[in-house]
């Protein structure tokens, strides 16, 4: 069996090619998934999020609970589990859910057992950002779990305005991932598969219906 | 609640799946590319669904990137991959410290013998009894799948078409659409075949199907397979695209993940994928990022939801490590996001079955001579037209091209090529370096050629150059003496 020591050895034992140094990356790079100039980035991810077919609703903090509810309504999903990334707006969705007579449970209670999980209807999550250039939202973790935004057909993500960043440059520079856990990552509108001739089906494991709700500042 | 009521899904039916392929059982040395190119060019479909799809492919990646500075950011990209791999074992050690400090267990694979052994002991000690796999390149160099089924674990490929292509016991026909060359048609014959029953032949009914079957595995296998698109080496995480969501699925529902990377996927910062994350998803499917990108660190913490208990990682050499620093270093640069595929007059023609290997197109010509010997895997390399097209769209500018030839060159040099062949470049260069021969034998074949002509034409097959001539016609030009 090869041990650390044997198989680091064999990776050194070759010569050295050209080394170039990494690039100078004080600045975003220019590419499609950075904000352009003079962009809002609001406006960048309701488009980004509209052309990957995800759902936008922009509200105020007083009507996100309503929102939530009616979206979940639309989708006629009954059992539905909560985050715990939904921070100040978790007590107003549940509040909403509960009126409206939906199966409202906490993700991190039904997760353990995965034949619960898997028929969970609806996932409402928060997020750790929003990525304007390209139409993401970024859960982690400690947040919305691994699979809290994907093990449902609904996903419902709460996106404060402030938590935008304008593209992937910022997203990796700031801190927004400094703290993330076991794991992060983006998603960005429903699954998809054009596997089968090229023809794009939504919502093959991951869910068909993604909506996010921007609580505007 | 069962989990067979409550979600839709169903257990797959036994025996399912087409056995496993059997290790190095590779069309390779067993068949030539002509061969094999001429199966694919037998069947009209996947002639013209090849190319079709890479064309709508190229045409994205261009639109993708028009009102950016395209080159620079490529350059960029290049600059990170160089350095990178420049530097692999120092990064790899930073990758591998970091990974460990995450709770991840990190195996060292020297080859695929070793690999397909290390992951087989990790389903055992683990008690693995099912797997789900997310779709990975390096899975398919080392047989992994017959490896499982030998330690007795049920394997589930979560792709789409990967899954079909488990199904079928074919191979994938291309590095990101594994069943490109395959029509809705044949899915739909399987399916139905699996099913006990004629499902809708359309692609929303067929996708449903296999859902409700991949569905039900995610929620019962004991172990997630997956490979990797790069290893963070600042963070000692892993990161995954998929568009499907069977990548997160697989590695965050079963209670154990094990991901099988290649060691030059290593990059030094989680913000060089500001510049790679868009290339990666801009030459491989046009999109401006796919749907999933995840990134894992390790096995669930505390106070997190969900997350398997266990992560193992298992380093993949295989031929690595023996191309750094050497006239072939850059193939390792390679992101595998099958944009030379899309773009290659012979690909676009035969497919990926063609290279007999594991990988197609441009950068499979490349690999499989480096991974599998000259003597295996040395035809391959001629089987390209030298155009430079897969230099033009490469994300991080490897230079396809170069290599191509650099790989004849050896070839030569191994004295690998045919006899024949041998023969002829030996005489050929004989008669062109001496004038008077050379204007002998041109006197002599204008003869010749003018006994089988037509008219000006030479339509006939001339003895010693049938292949050429079975497809062309051959204009003469008279010269007037």
């Amino acid at each position: 069996m090869t041990d650390r020591a044997s198989f680091l050895a064999a990776v050194r034992s070759t010569p050295r090619g050209h080394d170039p140094g990494l690039p100078d990356r004080g600045q975003a790079p220019d590419a499609p998934t950075e904000l352009r100039d003079g962009e809002a980035r609001i406006d960048r991810l309701v488009a980004e999020s509209e052309s990957v077919s995800a759902g936008v609703q922009r509200v105020s903090a007083a009507g996100v609970g309503d929102c939530v509810a009616q979206l979940l309504g639309s989708a006629g999903a009954i059992r539905i589990a909560l985050t715990e990334d939904l921070g100040a707006h978790a007590g107003a969705i549940r509040d909403a859910c509960e009126a409206a007579g939906l199966d409202v449970d906490d993700y991190a209670s039904v997760a353990p057992d995965r034949a619960r999980a898997g028929a969970l209807q609806a996932t409402v999550t928060g997020c750790a950002a929003a990525v304007a250039a390209t139409g993401s939202i970024v859960t982690t973790a400690r947040g919305a779990g691994r699979a809290g935004a994907l093990i449902a057909p609904t996903h419902i993500c709460v996106v404060n305005e402030h938590q935008i960043v304008g593209g992937l440059h910022e997203l990796f520079d700031g801190d927004v991932l400094a703290d993330v856990g076991s794991l992060f990552a983006l998603q960005s509108g429903p699954s998809r598969s054009a596997d089968i001739e090229k023809v794009l089906i939504l919502g093959v494991h991951g869910p068909g219906n993604v909506q996010l709700v921007i609580v505007e500042d | 609640m069962s989990v067979q009521e409550d979600i839709g899904g169903r257990p797959l039916p036994p025996g399912w799946a087409a056995p496993a392929h059997q290790p190095g059982a590779f069309e390779l040395p067993t068949t030539t590319f002509r061969e094999r190119a001429d199966r694919t060019m037998a069947r009209p479909f996947a002639r013209k669904a090849i190319a079709g799809a890479t064309d709508h492919a190229a045409a994205l990646t261009w639109r993708k990137f028009e009102g950016v500075d395209h080159d620079a950011l490529r350059d960029q990209a290049k600059q990170i991959r160089a350095h990178a791999i420049a530097n692999l074992p120092d990064y790899l050690e930073q990758w591998i410290d970091n990974a460990e400090g995450n709770g991840t267990v990190v195996h060292f694979a020297a080859d695929e013998t070793e690999a397909r052994r290390i992951i087989a002991g990790i389903c055992v000690d683990e008690a693995i009894q099912s797997v789900v796999k997310s779709k990975s390149m390096a899975s398919e160099e080392v047989s992994l799948n017959s490896a499982l089924e030998g330690v007795g674990v049920d394997v589930v490929e979560t792709d789409l078409g990967e899954f079909v292509v488990q199904a079928m016991g074919d191979r994938p026909g291309h590095v990101i659409a594994p069943i490109l060359h395959r029509t809705k048609d044949e899915v739909h014959a399987l399916f139905s075949d699996m099913a006990g029953e004629d499902l809708p032949n359309e692609a929303e009914a067929l996708t449903a199907f296999a859902r409700a079957g991949l569905r039900h595995a995610f929620l019962t296998a004991d172990g997630g397979i997956s490979g990797g698109n790069f290893l963070i080496a600042e963070t000692g995480e892993v990161m995954l695209v998929t568009n499907e969501g069977n990548g997160r699925l697989t590695t965050s529902v079963p209670r154990v993940h094990i991901a099988l990377v290649g060691i030059e996927k290593v990059i030094p910062r989680r913000r060089d994928l500001a510049v790679l994350l868009p290339l990666l998803t801009g030459h491989g499917t046009g999109q401006q990022i796919t749907t999933y990108v995840s990134v894992t660190g390790g096995p669930r913490r505390d106070g997190e939801p969900d997350g398997p208990e266990r992560t193992h990682v298992v380093l993949l050499d295989a031929g690595r490590s023996a191309l750094l620093g050497g006239e072939f270093e850059e193939a390792l640069h390679c992101i595998r996001c099958g944009a030379c595929q899309n773009v290659c007059p012979v690909y676009r023609q035969v497919g990926g079955h063609a290279y007999g290997w594991v990988y197609g197109g441009p950068i499979g010509a490349v690999l499989t001579p480096l991974f599998r010997g000259q003597e295996e895997g040395g035809e391959v390399a001629q089987a390209t037209t030298l155009c430079g097209a897969c230099d033009d769209i490469c994300p991080v500018r490897i230079p396809l091209h170069d290599l191509l030839l650099g790989l004849r060159r050896q070839r030569d040099a191994e004295g690998q090529a045919p006899r024949g062949e041998q023969l002829s470049f030996a005489v050929w260069a004989a008669v062109c370096s001496r004038p008077r021969l050379y204007r002998a034998s041109t006197a002599v074949s204008r003869t010749a050629l003018g006994l089988l002509a037509h008219g000006d034409t030479v339509s006939a097959r001339v003895p010693g150059l049938r292949r050429w001539t079975a497809g062309r016609d051959l204009v003469l030009q008279r010269t007037s003496r």
